[in-house]
């Protein structure tokens, strides 16, 4: 009797665990499907779950246009400058409060912590002033040059917190051998934290793909558009029938690095979002 | 000057990083000549180079990015100061605040949209989020493939693109989610009755907040006028001010990842021995939850608390793809965050824009102590 108990549980645990599965990931398989429609399929009062007759026809016509094509190109280009830029400073920031003893230390990591508290978006409308003065509005330079003074204290967090736990024996050893601060943080600590790494350059890469709200208020012109800003702009309002073939085809499009770097980076994702978001 | 944009842009990245660098040297040196001043060994020296070597870019970057708009946007914030006018920013003293405070109605839409959120989505996406965590908690084969199912829309969530495909859904004549409803509806009646009741008390609830905003209940008076849902009312996502935020917490339920990941580590962390002592005094499974385990959350649920009632002052992606233009609905649903673009970059007005985010700065701030004042009273930390 206990075992057909135990036997139904399981079962009734895998049919849950599957129907929640089903509907979590339905907005990206009904994404699929409807880039695959033609337009009168998207509009049908109907239930259409697959095409009858899959049509390619939004993919070639998106691949001719310029704009699109175009947005794709900097957002490529934004995230990858950004990015790097990004990392490098936070690993350098990571290490000064890890693996080096200095005066302030602790006040100035107090600091740091206490920044996550200020919203980003608070920081908007003085920003935007300042970047005026600069002559940088209608330019990718406020997107990019921030990340630079290690954005995200966050980020800076989780990687102190892998770089703290190498052993000090290794740095003393290489200081032995006569190399310095910069050859050990490079050749020495870098490497030993390559998974954590990985997952900061995870979540950069993600917050950067999905950035709105700075590229819609800095880039005001359509050649300088990145994906979000330009796919946004396919849906209008003012249009009597949406393109909606047209715009799950960017969609899909759009959406595609995010899950490649997903499914490649999400052993270490999975395990460090408790690690940062529970800071103690 | 530049006229390529790709090629202007690299050049300012090479000046940022030549220009993080010279800071960086110059902060270790002063630190280093600092140190040195009060007798430090030489080891101590170079540590002390090497920390502000190190530390310079997030230092320097504090003082440009975070401390000095801070303060400007402070001093703004008393001042009609507004971009492209020509005229020298005027005193104005607190009115900015009072007018913010008393007299702004996206201000007010915006609080109460919050509080919707806060009171009714957020009790929803925590469930969602601890139900999806208790089932993976089971520990069963594939659970790692499950848990990346439920992350995905996380990273997805915010992205236009998908949001868009959200617009698709949610259209009320065509959307798939109203089409399955309608078909079930029909093919299992009490399905169908169940629906239009949780219709009919969504609209209510939402036409009561509706009221608090305007301070005319006349959408709530139409709701209750119309009675009960006839048969074929299904809900209208995107086309109605009583459902536009109900359709925003569908989209924090369905992004509701990385709370369960809080909770399942909470989970992770109840000592078996506590299950096992319960199971031999004959508790039952539910027993167990409600007496054991939901206790040794709260702290989990204390720190989702926080972070979802914060992160829905900041909603802005959702409301922009779903909402933006649609001019009578999008002040159902404002949040903070979207009316401070809205309030600062339609007109340019920085003072005014500058008082608004001191608003959500110091929102913000009192949330996160008050709640960690309360945290003490009701959150059961220590039962081992």
């Amino acid at each position: 009797m206990k075992k057909y108990a135990a036997i139904i549980k399981g079962v009734l645990l895998y049919v849950l665990l599957t129907g929640a599965t089903i509907l979590m990931s339905f907005p990206l398989f009904w994404m699929i499907s409807s880039s695959l429609k033609t337009l009168q399929e998207t509009n049908s009062p109907g239930i259409v779950w697959i095409p009858d007759s899959p049509t390619l026809e939004a993919y070639t016509s998106i691949f001719q246009n310029e704009n699109f094509l175009r947005s794709y190109v900097n957002s490529v280009f934004y995230v990858v400058l950004a990015l790097a830029g990004t990392l490098i400073s936070i690993a350098a920031v990571a290490y000064a409060f890890s693996r080096v003893e200095w005066p302030g230390r602790n006040v100035v990591f107090f600091l740091m912590l206490s920044t996550m508290m200020i919203p980003p978006q608070a920081l908007i409308v003085p920003q935007y002033v300042f970047f005026n003065k600069l002559d940088w509005i209608g330019t990718f330079n406020p997107l990019i040059i921030p990340g630079y003074f290690a954005g995200g204290a966050a980020m800076v967090f989780l990687l102190r917190q892998a770089m703290a736990q190498i052993p000090k024996e290794l740095d003393e050893s290489a200081f032995v051998d006569g190399a310095n601060h910069i050859q050990i943080w490079w050749e020495i600590v870098l490497p030993l934290v390559k998974a954590p790494l990985a997952t900061v350059a995870t979540f950069l890469f993600v917050g950067l793909w999905n950035n709105l709200l700075t590229p819609l208020i800095y880039l005001q012109t359509i050649d300088l558009y990145t994906l979000p800003v330009y796919v946004s702009t396919l849906y209008n309002i003012n249009n009597t029938v949406q393109p909606w073939p047209t715009i799950m085809t960017a969609a899909v499009l759009t959406t595609v690095p995010l899950i490649v770097v997903f499914f490649l980076a999400q052993r270490y994702i999975l395990e460090s979002v408790v690690v940062s978001g529970l800071k103690g | 000057m530049f006229s390529n944009p790709y090629l202007s842009v690299l050049i300012i990245a090479v000046v940022t990083v030549v220009f993080i660098v010279v800071c960086s040297y110059g902060l270790g040196s002063v630190a280093r000549w600092a140190v040195r001043m009060r007798g430090a060994s030489p080891k101590q020296q170079e540590s002390a180079f090497a920390g502000y070597f190190f530390a310079a870019p997030w230092i320097v970057g504090f003082i440009i990015f975070v401390i000095v708009p801070l303060s400007f946007s402070l001093y703004w914030s008393f001042t009609d100061f507004r971009i492209g006018s020509g005229s020298v920013a005027s005193w104005k003293g607190l009115e900015n605040y009072r007018d913010i405070l008393f007299n702004d109605e996206g201000f007010r839409a915006s609080v109460v949209n919050t509080l919707y959120l806060t009171v009714i989505g957020l009790p929803l996406q925590m469930g969602v989020a601890l139900f999806l965590a208790v089932l993976l908690n089971q520990r069963r084969p594939g659970e790692r493939v499950f848990r990346m199912a439920f992350y995905l829309p996380v990273i997805l969530g915010f992205n236009t693109a998908v949001l868009l495909c959200w617009r698709l859904m949610l259209n009320t004549g065509t959307g798939i989610i109203n089409q399955i409803i309608r078909e079930v509806s029909i093919a299992v009646p009490l399905f169908g009755y169940l629906t239009r009741a949780l219709i009919y008390g969504q609209e209510i609830i939402t036409g009561f907040f509706l009221g608090l905003n305007t301070g005319k209940y006349n959408l709530l008076m139409r709701v209750l006028e119309a009675g009960f849902p006839a048969d074929n009312r299904v809900p209208l996502w995107v086309q109605s001010p009583l459902w536009t935020k109900m359709s925003v917490i569908l989209l924090m339920v369905w992004g509701c990842g990385t709370m369960m990941l809080i909770f399942l580590a909470g989970l992770n962390n109840i000592p078996k021995e506590l299950h096992e002592a319960a199971e031999v005094d004959g508790a039952t499974g539910w027993q167990k939850f409600w007496k054991i385990s939901f206790p040794l959350l709260t702290p989990y649920i204390f720190y989702n608390l926080v972070v979802g009632l914060i992160s829905s002052l900041q909603i802005f992606e959702p409301i922009f793809v779903l909402y933006r233009d649609n001019e009578p609905i999008v002040s159902s649903t404002i949040s903070m965050v979207y009316y401070l673009w809205q309030a600062s970059f339609s007109h340019f007005e920085i003072g005014y824009g500058s008082a608004i985010s001191w608003v959500i700065l110091v929102i913000i701030l009192v949330f996160t102590l008050i709640q960690f004042r309360l945290q003490d009273r009701w959150v059961t930390y220590d039962v081992y």
